[in-house]
């Protein structure tokens, strides 16, 4: 059913949450139509903002009472339509969970609300000497309910890893209401399934985590930060395998194609990249002083060896942003090649990226179609960028065309059709290249495990069954 | 008697293996060891047990197997066949190896191009790499490494009735569909028979430095390591053993520092400056030491890591690391046991007496009261004949959502396994 609520359970929503937070104004709600990726907007039936996790679990209650369909949101920062509203359904933001509720410095750990910005975990933590490692490119919005959903990286999980492996314990509302504690740090001997290793990177569909327990590592004592310059892609790419392949562990290794540094250096975002340069590497160590200019030395020599024209090194903080600039600027000096983007995500065997890279060139020129690509390059993670304009339908029907040989092609060389940004709606349609119907077919059973009913963001990341109704229930062959 | 007929029908004679041949199971033996040697064997193995309503225990390599306790047929699954190292990128850092591929197999494959997995729970040498990952133990180098779980990239497993599922992949970002691996790793066989893996490798370190403090006693020992474990620098491990016995009868914590000469250096100083107190530098393992030393060194690691042996009975405790001391003075009831300390995560290990179940029921009763855990990792030979389990498997907290948790664990394992034909390896 769409439209407003009924009003009983509108009144009762606001009795919970409080009036100011349950919106049903259209105009408020057009805020929520979209999450990061707004080639898709559908409005929700209304939006309900609580501030614990009593709340949450009222709130849950009382929808799925009402047989309503709940859609989770963080931040709205997401870019695979994680947190599209379904036209039935009623978002519950984490907006209002934003407190750090302790930081345990003796054991490294902090617990957290999830509508906690990343950004600012690291903030609280760093007099302690202490910081929260998984750094989102949107790490200064994105909220850590967000991260957990969609098990978010960033350039330096290449040394560090993902959100899951610095989650020790999770508080959840699950469908119907009931909270459940799973995990938490002093439980290693408990034996038990990893139920937060699963619940991490759900997208929404398990329940709704409303405290998260993480660890924290102690702060760098210094970094080094190198920009590699070359003249094609390929050098790049081999310079990438050469640093990895030689023992190096940086934390990022980040790559800029010529595209891209093109846009940015003709934005107001300029970092002084040579624009005839083909591509450029974002090298950067960090980690004890002592052993930080050996290690730069060697990937330095590395870049050199596959061909790099220049390799710049900075030695102030400020000269450190400046490198960083063109990477952390592209995706907005973009905006002024084209008024719309595709942020695509895929994961690659590192050693193949030169060859996809240039096939995705030619998948580009075939469809006609400007493609930048910026990328974390030291885990084989791509994001080519398709340009575009949305009022061209043709054109966005070029766009969806190359972008299922782009996903089509890191599947075929090994890799995967999404590394970092999920599922959500975008990659839907995409999962049949990477799952047999076997599995698909688990991934729905392991959804109905948290969530029989299926009312927690539906339609997202497992495609519909060809025919639902053949598969048992989870309640039905637990009996 | 077991349906011999059927299950030779479905599997070559090579396939089966002598039940005589096995005195594993504490007195009751299964009816079939099944060896296969493809992943089309296992999942007709599990399909014939779901339909036969036939109980499956699966085992890697065979070392560690868990008391049977449970009634019923059941035949026992042996992975020892799958056993090839099936690609190793080194380039990629990434290695696929049969579920039942020595650990050391994989370590020497990974060692010819300087690159090594960094987990080390007792006993990792003489263990498989399916064991291993079922177990989901990473040992304390997760310390400066992860957890064994976030290194899994990939594993093809087979559903307890049946099911072939690929999970994962072979790259170290993917978040194609709910990560299903994560649960799977750990599980002890419960949701499904693993039969290969994919592990993330990595460089080996220029220098692996090794530091030992001896102290008298294992509360000072640990209060040691907890000033270690907020000094400014991330140890790759930190273990404190009740003796060692190079050392004489006394307490030791011993640190691991890694990267390369000059880090692991100053890393020493800036870790001794913060505790107080200075190490003894035991001798250097890696590329960068000489052989000498590093051969020393590593046989000292050994004896660290199998510290608690396992052919006992073994229990294992965990509490939040800053309650550890705490932890280690309701153990001492236990009286002077074998006793290894993995100070990041806060947990015990210790050699038991299974026959104190008075003493063990106490324990568990104070880990609980301090938010911890407790389980018993192993059983020895000997208790494996009788039928008491002085410790529930199952993390025991008195927590209001105990109850949501195990109703999720038991669904979990309905979705992987309908007929419920797989025995855990836990009782």
């Amino acid at each position: 059913m769409t439209g407003p609520l009924p009003p009983r359970l509108e009144r009762e929503l606001r009795s919970v949450v409080g009036a100011d937070h349950v919106i049903t104004d259209p105009d408020r709600l057009m805020v929520y139509e979209s999450d990061g990726l707004t080639a898709y907007r559908v409005a929700p039936r209304a939006v309900v903002l609580p501030a614990s996790t009593e709340e949450v679990s009222e709130v849950v209650r009382l929808l799925h009472g009402a047989d309503i369909e709940i859609v989770p949101r963080g931040a709205g920062t997401g870019l695979s339509g994680g947190a599209l509203p379904t036209p039935d359904g009623v978002i519950v933001g984490t907006a209002r969970m934003n407190k750090i509720l302790s930081i345990d410095a003796a054991d490294r750990l902090a617990l957290v609300q999830p509508g906690v910005v990343n950004a600012r975990l690291t903030e609280a933590t760093r007099p302690h000497g202490l910081y929260y490692a998984p750094d989102p490119s949107s790490q200064s919005t994105c909220t850590l309910g967000g991260n957990v959903a969609e098990n978010s990286g960033g350039p330096h999980c290449l040394k560090y890893g993902v959100t899951s492996r610095y989650v020790t314990g999770l508080t959840v509302v699950m469908a119907g209401g009931e909270v459940v504690r799973l995990g938490g740090a002093g439980h290693e001997a408990s034996g038990e399934l990893d139920l937060v290793g699963l619940f991490v990177g759900s997208e929404g569909c398990f329940g709704i985590a409303t405290e998260i327990e993480v660890r924290l590592l102690p702060l760098t004592e210094g970094v080094r930060t190198l920009l590699g310059i070359f003249d094609t892609m390929e050098a790049a790419g081999h310079a990438v395998t050469s640093i990895i392949g030689s023992g190096l562990m940086p934390a990022a290794v980040e790559i800029i194609d010529k595209a891209t540094i093109e846009a940015v250096e003709a934005s107001i975002f300029a970092a002084g990249y040579p624009t005839d340069a083909g591509a450029a590497l974002v090298i950067e160590f960090d980690g004890t002083e002592a052993g930080l200019d050996a290690d730069a030395d060697r990937a330095e020599r590395c870049c050199l060896r596959e061909g790099a024209r220049e390799v710049r090194r900075a030695s102030s903080e400020t000269e450190r942003a400046a490198l960083w600039k063109g990477r952390k600027k592209a995706f907005g000096a973009m905006g002024r090649i084209a008024p719309d983007l595709l942020v695509q995500d895929a994961t690659v065997p590192r050693t193949r990226l030169p060859e996809v890279l240039a096939e995705i060139s030619r998948i580009g020129e075939r469809y006609g179609l400007k493609i930048a690509n910026v990328f974390h390059a030291g885990d084989g993670n791509l994001h080519p960028n398709l340009l575009f304009d949305r009022t061209d339908a043709e054109e966005l029907a070029r766009v969806e065309k190359a972008s299922h040989e782009i996903m089509s092609l890191c599947v075929a060389v090994g890799g995967t059709i999404t590394g970092e940004h999920g599922v959500g709606v975008d990659k839907r349609g995409y999962m049949g290249l990477v799952h047999d119907e076997v599995e698909l077919d688990m991934l729905r059973r392991v959804r109905r495990v948290f969530d029989p009913g299926g009312l927690f963001n539906p339609g997202k990341v497992v495609p519909d069954a060809v025919d639902a109704g053949a598969l048992p229930e989870v309640s039905e062959v637990a009996s | 008697m077991i349906a011999a007929q059927p299950l030779s029908d479905l599997l070559p004679p090579e396939a089966l293996a002598s039940v005589d041949s096995s005195p594993l199971f504490g007195g009751r033996p299964p009816e079939a060891i099944v060896r296969p040697a493809s992943v089309e064997e296992v999942a007709a193995l599990l399909s014939w047990a779901s339909r036969e309503g036939v109980g499956v225990l699966t085992m890697a390599s065979g070392h560690r197997v868990a008391p049977v306790t449970r009634e019923g047929r059941f035949v026992a699954l042996r992975m020892d066949r799958l056993n090839a190292i099936e690609a190793y990128e080194a380039a990629d850092l990434t290695i696929t190896a049969g579920a039942g591929a020595p650990f050391s197999s994989v370590t020497r494959a990974l060692g010819e191009n300087d690159q090594w997995a960094p987990f080390d729970p007792a006993d990792v040498a003489a263990r498989s790499l399916g064991g291993l990952v079922a177990a989901g133990e990473s040992g304390p180098l997760r310390m400066g490494y992860g957890e064994l779980r976030n290194h899994v990239l990939g594993a093809r497993v087979v559903t307890g009735d049946g099911r072939t599922l690929d999970l994962g992949g072979r790259v170290v970002k993917n978040v194609a569909g709910f990560d299903v691996l994560k649960a799977v790793v750990g599980s002890r066989g419960g949701l499904a028979a693993i039969t290969s893996v994919c592990l993330r490798a990595f460089p080996r370190p220029e220098v692996d430095r090794v530091l030992v403090r001896t102290e008298p006693t294992v509360r000072a020992a640990a209060g040691l390591a907890l000033a270690v474990g907020t000094a400014p620098v991330l140890p790759a491990s930190c273990v404190v053993v009740d003796r060692l016995s190079e050392r004489g009868e006394r307490a030791a914590l011993v640190v691991r520092l890694h990267g390369s000469r000059a880090t692991v250096d100053e890393e020493q100083v800036r870790m001794e400056r913060h505790v107080g107190v200075p190490f003894e530098v035991v001798g250097d393992v890696g590329t960068g030491a000489d052989a000498a030393s590093s051969e020393s060194t590593r046989r000292l690691l050994e004896g660290v890591r199998d510290h608690v042996k396992s052919d006992g009975t073994v229990v294992v405790a965990s509490v939040r690391p800053s309650r550890l001391p705490r932890l280690l003075e309701v153990v001492d009831r236990l009286g002077p046991l074998a006793l290894s300390c993995d100070a990041y995560t806060g947990l015990v290990r210790v050699e038991a007496d299974p026959e104190r179940i008075t003493e063990l029921d106490l324990l568990r009763r104070d880990v609980i009261a301090l938010d911890g855990a407790i389980r018993q990792e192993r059983i020895s030979s000997t208790a494996m004949r009788g039928s008491a389990d002085p410790l529930s498997p199952h993390d025991d907290r008195r927590d209001a959502s105990a109850a949501g948790r195990t109703a999720l664990a038991r669904r979990l394992e309905t979705a992987f396994d309908p007929a419920g034909a797989l025995w855990p390896a836990r009782t």
